[in-house]
């Protein structure tokens, strides 16, 4: 159990660390424009600087995407199978970036953490013998699922943003599980006593 | 203020009413402050149901007073319309007919019975101050029956206190009531005005009522994001006070504030983007708003992903300094928008 916490604890850190990269990452975009003077300029250089902050922020996206590619489904699978495919999502990562480009690993990486996402959303879904919908735990988890599928989702459609309908389309999905997913997680026990009709205590529903 | 406009609206009445409000509040929130200094010095709680009683009457007041804001736009709406002669609006309709069949989005036709008006939302300019601070005050409310601590109700009522100085110095909504926009309408309604003249002002006002005082979004997007920076204020007092004593019931309530905040951030944020693709087209990306923006929100996402462990001594600390870090974070995000450039300036 010491472990296990270790580990989501390590987890938390490398996340707090990579977000922490993004905000740096975000602050100089921001000094950068401004005494560039980038609203001044022709289009292309303004999407030239667009391009070279996007190539600085997707490296750190893509630690992110991983990341939570292991923080959900961390109870639900294996520990060693989940650092197994990381790793070998890593490799892709890298691999594709070198043959092709950033934009391609990208996209790559965040087609495999969909469909990984959307099998552990199945799995939250179904609960366990232990963990069903008239617990706390189960909506904390089924929550912080949706939330997670919710971030990859509004990366790719970041990505897409250009076809319009499709982009439309995403995005609603993306806001629909963001939504649910913060109520569910932040508010699972409210949740639970909606769903058991009557309003419960901490101690008397189980994490 | 224009002449022209001076006649259309009840500036006088919503400006002295205003007033009536604004100096109601300055009164009851300087006698809040002495109390509030009292509760600071003193190690035992002093006047602690006077000064609820104060907070509620402060709340009712800024209620009040956004109504009455709320009573002036539908004034706009009633008295404003743009209307034009029906050869201008055939003349319009050719325009943008022609301009919509390129674009993404396009501007609705114009129809002669029924002229555009303006709808818009209660925290535009000045109002918005106004808006975030009455949150920020129904939140101390409901925070001041959760907590008995004399000294963290004192903080909460001292940044009450300093919001509504703010407005009444810098922000206030009321005494000149919109400046921005009614010097942005205020040709269009002067008399005298040739046909191609009105046709030049009308292309201009026209995709500015669309896509931003219109706009669906700007019904969600800026007050969710007020909720949030509110619920960020009560964060950052619960913060200080971790700092200073381990008291799980101020942790607990700060962290129900995270909650919402975060929810209210998130929700605010993503409705921005399809805001922005619509109103800037493609091209807004990194923009020094946006750019805060993902910082604030980067930095609130790792503080509540800390919080899980806030149990263990070193992560108490610093989860409240990440809560204080939180605040400073929207503070700067917030006035970004005087500072930076780009298309979400106020510049």
């Amino acid at each position: 159990m010491k472990r296990k916490s270790s580990y989501d604890f390590y987890l938390i850190l490398a996340t707090a660390l990579v977000l922490f990269a993004i905000s740096v990452i975000s602050i100089y975009g921001m000094f950068y424009f401004k005494f560039a003077q980038i609203q001044q300029m022709a289009p292309a250089l303004k999407l030239s600087y667009m391009d070279r902050m996007n190539d600085f922020v997707t490296p750190f996206i893509i630690i992110l995407i991983l990341l939570l590619g292991i923080c959900v489904p961390k109870r639900l699978l294996p520990t060693v199978w989940l650092n197994r495919v990381t790793l070998l999502l890593v490799g892709t990562a890298v691999l594709t970036a070198f043959l092709a480009d950033i934009k391609t690993s990208l996209l790559v990486i965040l087609g495999a953490s969909l469909f990984l996402q959307v099998i552990v959303l199945t799995l939250a879904l179904a609960g366990s013998k232990n963990l069903n919908f008239h617990k706390k735990g189960y909506w904390v988890r089924l929550g912080s699922s949706l939330i997670h599928l919710g971030f990859i989702l509004l990366v790719l459609d970041l990505l897409l943003y250009e076809r319009k309908i499709l982009h439309l389309f995403l995005f609603w999905v993306t806001t629909g599980a963001s939504v649910a997913g913060m109520l569910f997680c932040f508010y699972a026990e409210v949740v639970v006593g909606f769903i058991t009709g009557k309003r419960l205590s901490s101690s008397e529903i189980n994490i | 203020m224009e002449t022209g406009l001076q006649g259309m609206l009840p500036f006088t009445i919503f400006s002295q009413g205003g007033s009536v409000v604004m100096v109601t509040l300055l009164i009851l929130t300087g006698i809040i402050t002495l109390s509030a200094v009292l509760n600071l010095c003193s190690s035992t709680p002093q006047y602690q149901k006077p000064s609820t009683v104060l907070l509620l009457l402060i709340n009712l007041f800024m209620v009040a007073g956004f109504l009455w804001i709320c009573w002036f736009h539908w004034q706009i709406y009633l008295k404003l319309p743009l209307e034009m002669e029906q050869s201008l609006i055939a003349w319009i309709n050719r325009q943008l007919d022609v301009m919509n069949k390129g674009s993404s989005y396009g501007l609705p036709l114009l129809d002669a019975a029924a002229p555009p008006r303006y709808k818009i939302p209660f925290w535009i300019e000045n109002e918005k101050y106004f808006f975030w601070f009455t949150c920020y005050g129904i939140m101390a409310l409901l925070v001041q029956f959760r907590l008995q601590s004399h000294r963290f109700r004192a903080i909460l009522h001292l940044f009450l206190a300093l919001q509504v100085a703010i407005l009444y110095i810098w922000a206030d909504p009321f005494t000149s009531p919109l400046p921005q926009f009614f010097r942005e309408i205020a040709p269009w309604f002067s008399p005298g005005q040739s046909l191609m003249a009105k046709a030049g002002y009308f292309m201009q006002l026209y995709p500015k009522m669309i896509f931003y005082y219109n706009a669906e979004y700007m019904w969600f997007h800026p007050p969710l994001l007020f909720v949030s920076y509110a619920a960020i204020t009560i964060i950052f007092i619960t913060s200080i006070f971790m700092l200073v004593k381990r008291e799980l019931l101020v942790e607990k309530v700060g962290y129900e504030y995270a909650k919402l905040g975060f929810f209210m951030l998130t929700l605010g944020m993503l409705l921005g983007y399809p805001w922005a693709l619509k109103a800037w087209g493609p091209n807004w990306w990194w923009d020094p708003k946006i750019c805060s923006s993902l910082m604030m929100w980067a930095v609130f996402s790792t503080y509540l992903h800390t919080r899980l462990y806030a149990n263990k001594k070193f992560m108490w600390y610093f989860t409240s300094f990440l809560g204080i870090l939180c605040f400073l974070a929207m503070i700067f995000t917030f006035l970004a928008s005087f500072y930076f450039p780009g298309e979400h300036t106020f510049q």
